[in-house]
């Protein structure tokens, strides 16, 4: 793997630059700057990490689904999250580090995992939330994300959303059914829109500066929409799905503004995204520390397939 | 009869609904991703067809529905094995029932699908066909952990010892066999299904160096067929239904 801290051939970079403005992705094997694949690495690990990671609010609700149906139906959708890291593994693999290193990275603590997998899903209607609000704020970056520069990464994101969308679906429905329903489930699930607020809106990361550094990235295509952009995106989408079921967002201050078309809201307390990037959210440390136990437990697991491997060889 | 093939079939649909939640705990927690989804589309399989069998149950009784069967039943009504009930131990435990049960359900199956209660012999054809995947996995578990390495075969037989006495549990009998048996419903009898059972896992335990301990048939107490379960099973249920509970009346 080439340092990004070299000095690219300024012809190979300026071939390549013009490529990628033309529209024309990037597949594997083909020359690609240090720090382009650098940061395809790093945007590709997390969003695998994120999956993973993304399985554990979620999971805890599978024992207790409260009908057959959706038990089978938050079983597939776990289930799909754990697909979806091992496609996107495979494609952070393409770019040069392995997945037994990346599953070290990230149960160490050494890479990040996205903002919304740092806090706790405390009761049913959180499951309703995350289905319909953070696969749809999720849906928004990766959408964007079919069109990145990187081939691989591009393929793998048209299936993931594909799938997304689904479950969206039947996150509407765990929704329309609780805010269809008695008193009690309508309060849980305010409940639970009022404490996934502020991480929502966080999801899309700090409105972009306009640093050299973003600017590059959204000339390589490895992000294609500003995260202001993004979150606006999502406010359109979702906010009328709160208020047209009678709920109410936790913001005062945020009022649809028709002339600039966008959506006013309070600032969210930016530094608390920041101690979650340090993975010192409300969850952080005992989910990993969870998937450290569980890595521990299986040790054994992994050498005898290690081992049986060797022999059917 | 109807008593009988009633109780039948709620063997089958509970044995189905309380091994598929177990094997649901695993997903996101397996020891690598594709055994994750593998045994997560098992877990989604069985449950699938424990409410094929709920709804059988429900057009024996002229009503109900399969959701209040599987939610609104104290313990004591329930008639699975005491094996499905178990915690999940490590992934070796886990995979080893899996193993044991799915051998029990195919013979279980073999003998449904020649029932002269045609809507079962038609579902147990069909559910054959699913089956037979789930056999494979737990068979390729076994065989690789029984005999990989040292410390796999240890645990393996260690967990064997612990879940024999429990498994014999999965081919105990009540009355209603021999009334399933003489009518032609079930044409075989628990210690037939036993026989083709224990003969069935033997070999590829004896293959994987996995000796099956010598223990009594079921312990004093395992009586899951006749709706004597473990605290495991106030657990189990406990956890399940805490949602539901939260309003028995509304719609989830």
């Amino acid at each position: 793997m080439s340092d990004h801290t070299h000095t690219e051939d300024p012809e190979r970079l300026a071939e390549f630059e013009a490529r990628v403005a033309a529209g024309e992705q990037v597949e594997t094997g083909e020359w690609m700057p240090g720090e382009y694949r650098q940061e395809a690495l790093r945007l590709i690990q997390m969003h695998a990490n994120s999956e993973i990671m993304g399985a554990m609010p979620e999971r805890e609700w599978i024992p207790r689904a409260p009908t057959l149906s959706r038990k089978m139906a938050l079983t597939a959708k776990v289930q799909d999250e754990v697909g979806h890291a091992q496609l996107l593994y495979r494609v952070a693999e393409t770019l040069g580090r392995s997945r037994v290193q990346m599953i070290a990275d990230l149960i160490e603590g050494r890479s990040k995992f996205h903002n919304v997998f740092h806090y706790p899903a405390e009761t049913w209607a959180d499951v309703a939330v995350i289905q319909v609000f953070v696969d749809g704020a999720a849906m928004q970056t990766q959408g964007a994300l079919r069109s990145s520069s990187y081939a691989p990464y591009a393929r793998v994101m048209k299936r993931i959303c594909y799938e997304e969308d689904f479950h969206i679906r039947l996150g509407l429905d765990v929704y329309r059914t609780l805010a269809d329903g008695t008193p009690r489930q309508r309060a849980m699930l305010q409940d639970a829109i009022t404490r996934w607020w502020v991480p929502l809106l966080h999801f899309f990361g700090m409105p972009d500066r306009v640093s050299p550094h973003t600017e590059k990235m959204l000339r390589w295509r490895l992000k294609v929409k500003s995260n202001e952009e993004l979150r606006q995106q999502f406010l359109r989408k979702f906010v009328p799905i709160i208020q047209e079921a009678g709920f109410t967002v936790p913001d005062p201050a945020l009022r649809w503004d028709e002339a600039s078309q966008r959506y006013a809201y309070a600032e969210p307390d930016w530094e608390e995204l920041k101690r979650v990037g340090r993975n010192q959210g409300p969850k952080s440390a005992e989910r990993l520390a969870l998937r450290q136990d569980y890595h521990r437990r299986h040790r054994w697991v992994r050498e005898a397939v290690e081992r049986w491997g060797l022999l059917a060889a | 009869m109807g008593a009988a093939l009633r109780e039948w079939l709620l063997r089958a649909a509970d044995d189905e609904l309380i091994i598929g939640h177990r094997h649901s705990e695993w997903t996101g927690f397996g020891p690598d991703i594709e055994s994750d989804v593998a045994l997560s589309s098992i877990a989604q399989e069985e449950i699938g067809h424990a409410r094929l069998f709920y709804e059988m149950v429900c057009r024996v009784d002229g009503a109900g529905d399969p959701d209040r069967l599987a939610f609104g039943r104290p313990p004591g009504e329930f008639r699975h094995a005491v094996l499905v009930e178990r915690p999940n131990a490590d992934w070796g435990t886990s995979l080893l029932r899996l193993f044991l049960y799915e051998h029990f359900d195919r013979a279980r199956l073999e003998v449904a699908a020649q029932s002269t209660y045609r809507p079962l012999a038609d579902l147990a054809g069909a559910l054959r066909r699913e089956e037979k995947y789930h056999l494979l996995f737990g068979e390729a578990w076994v065989r690789r952990l029984g005999a990989a390495t040292e410390e796999s075969g240890e645990r393996m037989r260690a967990a064997l010892a612990a879940v024999w006495p429990d498994a014999m549990d999965l081919v105990e009998g009540t009355e209603a066999d021999a009334l399933l048996a003489q009518s032609g419903a079930l044409p075989q009898t628990p210690e037939a299904l036993r026989r083709a059972w224990t003969e069935g896992v033997a070999v590829v335990l004896a293959e994987s160096r996995l000796p099956v301990p010598e223990v009594a048939p079921a312990a004093e107490g395992l009586r899951g067929r006749r709706g004597q379960h473990t605290v495991d099973l106030d657990a189990l249920l406990g956890e399940m239904t805490s949602v539901r509970r939260l309003d028995p009346q509304a719609r989830w």
